[in-house]
């Protein structure tokens, strides 16, 4: 059985320019133990659905539908406090964004320390006692020290460690993490992929890596469902994607990726437009209008999900390596 | 610790003196300020045994002044105290709760607002703490304590509206989002990630509004409304009005009091603000 498993879920909201839909009927699994990727362009919804998942969009002006099923327990069902209890210690998230993810007023101790008094019920002493063993698990140097600091004494590497910390401190089931190393330089992104992957196995927990590089998903997912317009347009196993994909825009993404080998003075290769307008969305396939393979009947009507069989879907009329 | 220029060490060293005067004023070597000198009247300042000098009643003034300072400080810090009490926890609760609440609370903010300040502290003070019978006057507490209520009153929609404004620009912020993602309760995101970051922005605009509470005591002295006997800052000028002709010092030195005193919270206030934008600028 599935740990997560999202049905039909829709996310709109109302804006003054009319209905934005952001995730349209997006279906997702992730089985128990395994590291699921989501990949898309900026806009295409990956932010919004794994936030969707947790329950944590809120306001009048957001729009639901669907369900989000969690380890046997439907969320969407549940009011606000209910989820609550699976917070944290069922499924955590790691944010985006290092610099604005910590509380600038607080030191670093209190904030990690948080989770596990309010959640686990720890003591205070105790509480601090783990914080600081959690800061050596996220290889902080010095995590004694580090506890006292205040977040802008930190670099954004470290500070993206504190967040991994915060994450994990009550042994989630389930990690989201949203795009954790978008906001750091390359080194440093490696090591906290690294450190992900060590973690993941070590606690056995899952883990949605939302990201918008390619190359992040190759190598730590097992699962990959790529976005594209707030629809997943195509979700196969990782191997089986990168060896025959079958969606013309899973391989533009690809294909716009730096290669080292690559002829000096060669021009990157990029995926011309943009994302359609999500509050007027296009009557056919959204990726149309950009195509390189486009053909009439991709303008003209909406490709349904089909399935390949071993877990490959896509959603496209005319897939690539199919006659 | 940031180095303070030397206007703000001033500033903070006046606040102190007069701070040190409004607690242990009665504790220093004076006559009561009510003790009648009725040999020295209208003496200048500088005077052998009166420092300030006497009013024209003979009343020594620098007794007058200490216990002044004591009532008025008393007066401004308690109304901004409480109305900057109660102000936070409406408009942190408005902003962060939002919807139909919020637009409760704001109408109500606006409305309050929208009537003049010393016309509505001057209302509630004429109301609730005068006697039609000049011969039974309402007691001096009494007075004392509906005129910090009304000026409390007049503080909660300023500073509350002050509260809400930061709290919004906080709560969207994405480590409020990560705290509810590890499963806080509402009321402990509220004291621990949104208060800590509001209350620096309402301590700066309460400095302010305690220059700006004793102003409004003092213009509500002027009126005939404020602490009777004219025992406060304004009450002493609204005294010495009368003076203004033959002894001008019985005007000056309580003034003189009340503008440095005011300066220098206006001034405190505006340091601690901008420490705060240059902080918030560092994020």
């Amino acid at each position: 059985m599935s740990l997560l498993s999202i049905k039909d879920l829709s996310i709109s909201f109302d804006t003054p320019r009319g209905m934005l839909e952001a995730v349209r009927h997006a279906d997702l699994e992730v089985p128990a133990g395994t590291s699921v990727g989501i990949v898309g362009e900026s806009g295409s919804g990956k932010t919004v659905m794994s936030r969707a998942a947790m329950g944590l969009l809120q306001g009048s002006n957001v729009h639901r539908s669907g369900t989000v099923v969690f380890d046997g327990h439907d969320l969407t069902a549940m009011t606000r406090v209910g989820v609550r209890e699976y917070f944290g210690t069922g499924m955590a998230m790691i944010f985006q964004d290092p610099m604005t993810a910590l509380n600038p007023v607080r030191r670093i101790g209190s904030q990690i320390s948080e989770g596990l008094r309010v959640r686990l019920g720890m003591d205070k002493r105790k509480a601090m006692a783990r914080s600081e063993e959690l800061l050596t698990l996220v290889h902080i140097p010095d995590p004694g020290t580090t506890l006292h600091k205040f977040p802008y004494q930190l670099s954004g590497g470290m500070r993206q460690r504190v967040m991994i910390a915060i994450a994990i401190a009550c042994e989630p089931k389930l990690l989201f993490a949203d795009e954790p190393t978008t906001a750091l330089d390359v080194t440093v992104q490696a090591q906290i992929l690294q450190l992900l992957g060590d973690l993941r196995r070590d606690l056995g927990m899952s883990m949605v890596l939302v990201t918008h590089d390619l190359g992040v998903v190759a190598g730590n997912t097992d699962i990959v469902a790529v976005m594209y317009a707030g629809e997943i347009v195509e979700q196969a196993p990782t191997k089986s994607l990168f060896a025959n994909m079958r969606m013309p825009y899973t391989e533009a993404l690809l294909k716009s990726i730096p290669k080292m080998d690559m002829p000096s003075g060669k021009r990157l290769q990029v995926i011309e437009g943009r994302l359609p307008d999500p509050t007027d969305r296009p009557v056919g396939c959204g990726f149309a209008a950009r195509c390189m393979y486009v053909q009439p009947k991709c303008h003209a009507e909406h490709p349904p999900l089909i399935h390949d069989g071993d877990g490959h879907l896509y959603r496209c009329w005319f897939p690539l390596g199919k006659k | 610790m940031r180095k303070f220029t030397i206007p703000t060490w001033c500033t903070i060293g006046w606040l102190g003196f007069v701070i040190f005067l409004a607690i242990f004023g009665s504790l220093l070597p004076f006559r009561p300020w009510e003790y009648v000198y009725e040999d020295s009247l209208g003496v200048a300042p500088f005077s052998p045994g009166h420092l300030l000098g006497t009013d024209t009643n003979g009343y020594d003034l620098l007794s007058s002044v200490v216990n002044g300072a004591r009532l008025s400080l008393f007066i401004s810090i308690t109304a901004v105290g409480i109305g900057g009490f109660i102000g936070a926890i409406l408009g942190i609760t408005a902003a962060y709760v939002r919807g139909k609440l919020d637009t409760v609370m704001v109408t109500l903010f606006n409305v309050a607002l929208s009537v003049p300040n010393l016309v509505l502290a001057l209302a509630l003070v004429s109301v609730l703490a005068t006697n039609i019978d000049v011969n039974n006057p309402v007691p001096t507490w009494r007075r004392v304590v509906v005129l910090t209520a009304a000026l409390t009153i007049v503080l909660i929609p300023i500073l509350g509206r002050i509260a809400r404004a930061a709290t919004l620009s906080w709560t969207n912020r994405e480590f409020v989002v990560a705290a509810r993602s590890m499963g806080m309760r509402d009321r402990n995101i509220i004291a621990r990630h949104i208060v800590p970051n509001v209350l620096p922005a309402l301590i700066a605009v309460g400095f302010l509004a305690i220059g700006v509470v004793i102003i409004a005591e003092a213009s509500l002295s002027l009126l005939g409304v404020g602490v009777p006997d004219g025992a406060s800052w304004g009450g002493m000028i609204a005294r010495g009005r009368n003076d203004l002709e033959y002894s001008p010092h019985v005007l000056y030195v309580p003034l003189a009091f009340l503008a440095l005193t005011v300066i220098s919270t206006n001034h405190l206030g505006d340091v601690l603000r901008s420490s705060l934008d240059r902080r918030e600028s560092k994020l």
